[in-house]
């Protein structure tokens, strides 16, 4: 009872009467762990499933059956003539876009009147077949009767509901047969289920299947194109969770200083009670106690502000999931019991931690001890050398850190470089500061006046508390600078990438649904087609299917390797000349394959690759790399023919039209959609693809940039509680320059002197700090986590931008402060002590 | 006419008196000392008299402006000009070097020459030498005499010190008694004094004794017998 008394007199009471500021740190906790949560639920509903949303109405069988192109009917019927109580279900799985509300919907084929899931109405045989009759899902919310346009692949037709089916989502389903004529499947299935009787393990069910199965044939658990791309997300989510983690640990430095300040300004209480005979423990359990109440409080308040962030992520996060790792519907957001507890349990371990060091010297203190105020700030000034070779020390161990290679795939080492320079930086804060404020303050005097040389000679003199300020701050600017450069560097090279490789005058695609595993295809005849008109000077067909190499997603494509070797500019990594390498690929088992799927693959020139392809098992020679920013999943090309051979499948993915020299484009595009009237297909011209990825870029980087701006406002909200803090603590202070003569608007300025100053610093710091962490993003973390090179470049005008909205931010902080100094009654606050 | 005049003023805090009907002259040139018990009202009068509080009800005159009348750019103007401060706590800010605080009055009132006055003013004090050195560096009679140094920066013609020698020994606290008797006889500054010392009521030229806000009595030791 009597430690509760003390708490509450000496830790909450103050915490209370110092509302606005309490507020303010309770707030950045709140922002730090709301971030950490709304990435963590987003990203869950995202992805978190993994489930391609195809995998609806597959159940929990235990094997799958897939294969590059197709599984023929053939298979089926050998797994059917085993002796074996096999339940098999085969599938046509593909995608259609709703005409009315242009979203993109999994269109499946399923054996109904053999599945009882899909046909609950016990619907006979000639129903099924018939064409324009389609099921959907509950969820869809159509009735049956409804009349319904979809657009699949090219083509664009109405269907007629005839049933509803519970647990089928949103799906449209059909028969197998009307889907396979619908799709162009032919006789071609695109998965087999498997349930296999518990009689045996499943390890003999599995060697069984596999003497039976064909070469070329893929035999799995079921799961493992979830288990596939679980870990092609993995880089994915952990990049944005280590970006979340930002926010919190720019949370840590200003507890960290609101702890230091606290302690700091209760020194001699701390010394009174400690002769009163309060133990070390009680005292460092008092400060821990109240860095553990802002962080409950922050824990709470970011536990239900991370659920409204997770609504606005989840759009993001599932739209970047979508368009460049694998089609799958967001599930509902899920904020458990267990997530919410463990958010608030952040909050609670963050402050604690971040306020373990001055709890400690709180307990140190010897009792009636009425150290001056300045002592530690002379410490720190005493230890600035010693710390800034410190700092150069973890800075060097960033460097050897950097040179390491990944971890299972993940730059553990990278990370670890990014702690260590961060680490570093903050070592050498406090040199810089020195050095930077006592340099500028004579200048400053001169410059600005007297107000200008007070502040920095103030910002020098609290040493230890400017340089936790400029250090949290700078390393929030650092990330924003660092992730800027990054994605600015990123986005530059994407955009000269473009600039070489499409060098097509037209694509064309089905108006169908794609995406980075979805390749909707044109009619087989449509080269043809554009071929006779007067303006086309050579049309490139383009075919992709997706392939599982190595256990992780691609994409499998052939290209018409002489057109492409005629227009090409790019030359490959090794510098070879697209003409050249072109020209060995026809009538070669010859492949290039893209830099993400070298890098992911350990993959290099001269290489062999086996693939799965129309019944056999196929050596291809890797003759080159190529650099390629489409999608991370990474590509293995080779020419049109080649791939004709193996899977006769003549309808292309997309198609790129060159025009003859001197051509009208807008006449050429004219007659290319005049040509292909009728069918459902989009036509880009260069420039508008172009805006169209550059489009996609861009809402793919938006939710990076969310991140580092929270990161940036946990930081300047930490600046204006701990400028409230300077005002209340040096409250003596700017009583004093009354006494002296200074005006309101003097103590005023002063104030806004010294946030100017602190941004400052951090900005100059930050942008330093931010440039050595953009190397380390560019080229350690983003290279082994997506295999990406990223030329260097310098996003001069969003640099700028961002640094003058963080300073002006900054100064705008300290309004609230200097109003409350000028405030202050002179003749109240020059006698305390 | 009076440099400061105390008509008739009263000062409440929360209903209680901190001054009682306080009606006093104080020359030009005087060193007045306000003696009493503590909380008998000396902070407070010296507050009042230099505009840095206002009465309740009467004025205080400063220099021939009634200071509750004044808005506060004037007052700031009035505080700049006039009067200088010097506290029991010496009250020197620990970021700035000696010479520093000795001109930030100047630089505050944006006053040119502000080095060369403060260094002169730092010489009255025979602290000189100890410009470039920080508060830290000093020692307490050291640092008064530089708080009296920038509290006569401004050569301001009423210096309002609150018991600067109570943190002080006896030896240092007679020094720095004979310097401010000093100034005000050469400078004519007119001083006005709160003080516990009896060697402080010795060299004043008026005692004023202070009881419960009012004035108790009024000695003038120096023209005595």
């Amino acid at each position: 009872m009597a430690y509760q008394k003390i708490f509450y007199r000496l830790i909450l009471r103050p915490l209370w009467r110092e509302r606005l500021r309490s507020a303010l740190m309770v707030a950045t906790v709140a922002l730090g762990v709301a971030v950490v949560l709304a990435i963590e639920l987003a990203g869950e509903a995202a992805a978190g499933s993994f489930r391609s949303s195809v995998e609806t109405l597959a159940g929990s069988g235990d094997f799958e059956v897939t294969a590059t192109g197709g599984v023929p009917a053939e298979v089926l019927a050998r797994l059917v003539l085993l002796p074996h109580a096999f339940k098999l279900r085969p599938r046509i799985e593909d995608y259609a876009v709703i005409a009315a509300s242009n979203r993109v919907v999994p269109f499946l084929g399923v054996d109904m009147l053999a599945d009882a899931g899909a046909n609950p109405g016990n619907s006979g045989a000639d129903e099924f077949q018939r064409g324009g009759s389609i099921w959907v899902g509950k969820d869809a919310g159509w009735k049956p009767g409804s009349r319904v346009r979809l657009t699949v692949n090219d083509g664009s037709a109405d269907y007629t509901v005839r049933g509803v089916i519970e647990g089928a989502g949103e799906a449209i389903i059909t028969d197998l047969a009307p889907a396979a004529r619908l799709l162009g499947r032919g006789s071609n299935l695109d998965r087999i289920l498997i349930d296999v009787p518990p009689s045996r393990p499943a390890d003999q069910w599995e060697s069984i299947l596999r003497a039976a199965l064909p070469d070329g044939m893929t035999l799995a658990p079921r799961g493992a194109r979830t288990e596939e791309n679980r870990r092609m997300l993995a880089a994915f989510r952990w990049n944005l969770r280590v970006l979340s983690y930002i926010a919190l640990l720019v949370g840590a430095f200003l507890i960290y200083n609101t702890i230091s300040v606290s302690v700091v300004r209760r020194r001699e209480e701390i010394g009174v009670l400690r002769a009163l005979g309060a133990t070390r423990l009680s005292v460092l359990g008092a400060f821990l106690s109240e860095a553990a109440c802002l962080g409950l409080a922050g824990g709470i308040a970011g536990v239900a502000l991370g659920r409204v962030m997770a609504t606005a992520c989840l759009r993001l996060v599932a739209a970047t999931v979508d368009s460049l790792y694998v089609s799958s519907t967001p599930a509902p957001i899920a904020l458990t019991w267990a997530v919410a507890v463990a958010g608030i349990a952040i909050g609670v371990l963050v402050s604690v931690v971040s306020a373990l060091p001055p709890a400690l010297e709180a307990s140190r203190v010897v009792p009636v001890e009425a150290m001056a105020r300045g002592r530690r700030d002379h410490d720190v000034h005493m230890h600035r050398w010693r710390d800034l070779a410190l700092g150069a020390a973890l800075a060097v161990a960033a460097g050897l850190a950097s040179r390491q290679p990944p971890v299972a795939g993940k730059p553990l080492f990278g990370y670890l470089a990014v702690l260590l320079l961060i680490g570093g930086a903050v070592l050498a804060t406090p040199a810089l500061v020195s050095v930077l404020s006592r340099a500028t303050a004579t200048a400053a005097g001169r410059i600005f006046g007297v107000e200008a040389m007070l502040a920095s000679r103030s910002l020098a003199g609290s040493l230890r508390r400017t340089a936790v300020l400029v250090g949290a701050l700078s390393t929030a600017i650092a990330m924003l600078s660092a992730v800027g450069i990054m994605v600015g560097s990123f986005r530059q090279t994407v955009l000269l990438w473009m600039e070489d490789r499409l060098r097509a005058d037209l694509y064309l695609r089905p108006a169908g649904p794609a995406g980075a595993d979805r390749h909707p295809t044109l009619a087989p005849g449509t080269a043809a087609r554009l071929q006779r008109i007067p303006e086309v000077a050579a049309v490139d067909q383009f075919r992709a299917y997706e392939i599982s190499y190595n256990g992780l997603p691609a994409t499998l494509g052939g290209s018409d390797a002489r057109i492409a070797g005629r227009y090409g500019q790019r030359p490959f990594l090794s510098g070879a000349r697209p003409a050249d390498v072109f020209a060995q690929l026809p009538g070669r088992d010859h492949v290039i394959v893209s830099e993400p799927f070298a890098n992911k693959h350990g993959v290099k020139r001269g290489d062999t690759l086996e693939l799965p392809l129309g019944g056999r098992r196929i050596h291809f020679r890797v003759i080159e790399i190529y650099g390629d920013y489409s999608n991370e999943r990474g590509y293995i090309i080779m020419d049109r023919g080649t791939l004709l051979k193996y899977l006769p499948d003549p309808s292309p993915s997309n198609v790129a039209v060159y025009l003859r020299p001197g051509a009208n484009l807008e006449q050429g595009r004219r007659a290319v959609e005049n040509a292909l009237a009728g069918r459902k297909v989009m036509v880009f011209t260069n420039r508008s693809l172009r805006k169209e990825a550059i489009r996609i870029f861009d809402r793919t980087f938006a939710i990076t940039y969310a991140l580092e701006a929270v990161a940036v406002f946990v930081a300047i909200m930490g600046v204006a509680g701990a400028l409230l803090a300077l005002v209340i603590d040096r409250r003596r202070e700017f009583g004093l320059l009354r006494f002296l003569g200074a005006s309101t608007g003097q103590i005023r300025r002063i104030i806004l002197f010294e946030a100017g100053l602190l941004g400052l610093l951090a900005e100059i710091a930050g942008v330093a700090l931010g440039y050595l962490l953009s190397l380390l993003l560019i080229y350690v973390i983003n290279r082994q986590s997506f295999g990406w090179t990223i030329e260097f470049h310098w996003p001069v005008t969003v640099l700028l931008s961002a640094l003058s909205i963080v300073y002006a931010a900054t100064v705008l902080a300290a309004l609230y402060p200097s109003q409350v100094a000028t405030q202050l009654v002179p003749i109240e606050v020059i006698h305390e002590d | 006419m009076a440099l400061l005049r105390f008509n008739h003023v009263s000062k409440l805090y929360s209903g209680a008196p901190a001054l009682d009907d306080v009606s006093l002259d104080v020359e030009r040139g005087q060193f007045v000392v306000l003696v009493g018990r503590s909380g008998c009202g000396k902070s407070t009068l010296l507050n009042v008299a230099g505009a840095m509080d206002f009465p309740t009800s009467g004025e205080v005159v400063l220099d021939g402006v009634v200071t509750s009348s004044l808005s506060e750019t004037a007052l700031t103007l009035l505080r700049r000009g006039t009067v200088g401060f010097v506290f029991q706590s010496f009250q020197l800010l620990p970021s700035l070097s000696v010479l520093e605080n000795v001109e930030l009055p100047l630089l505050l009132a944006r006053r040119p020459r502000a080095s060369e006055t403060a260094l002169d003013r730092l010489r009255q004090v025979e602290m000189e030498d100890y410009g470039a050195r920080m508060p830290y560096q000093l020692s307490g009679g050291q640092m008064q005499r530089v708080a009296i140094a920038r509290a006569l920066v401004h050569s301001p013609a009423l210096l309002l010190a609150d018991e600067p020698t109570g943190n002080l020994d006896s030896t240092t606290g007679d020094v720095i008694l004979k310097l401010l008797q000093n100034i005000a006889r050469k400078q004519q500054t007119t001083i006005l004094m709160a003080t516990h010392s009896v060697e402080a009521a010795e060299i004043a030229d008026v005692v004023v004794r202070l009881r419960d806000g009012r004035v108790q009595e009024v000695l003038e030791p120096a023209s005595g017998p």
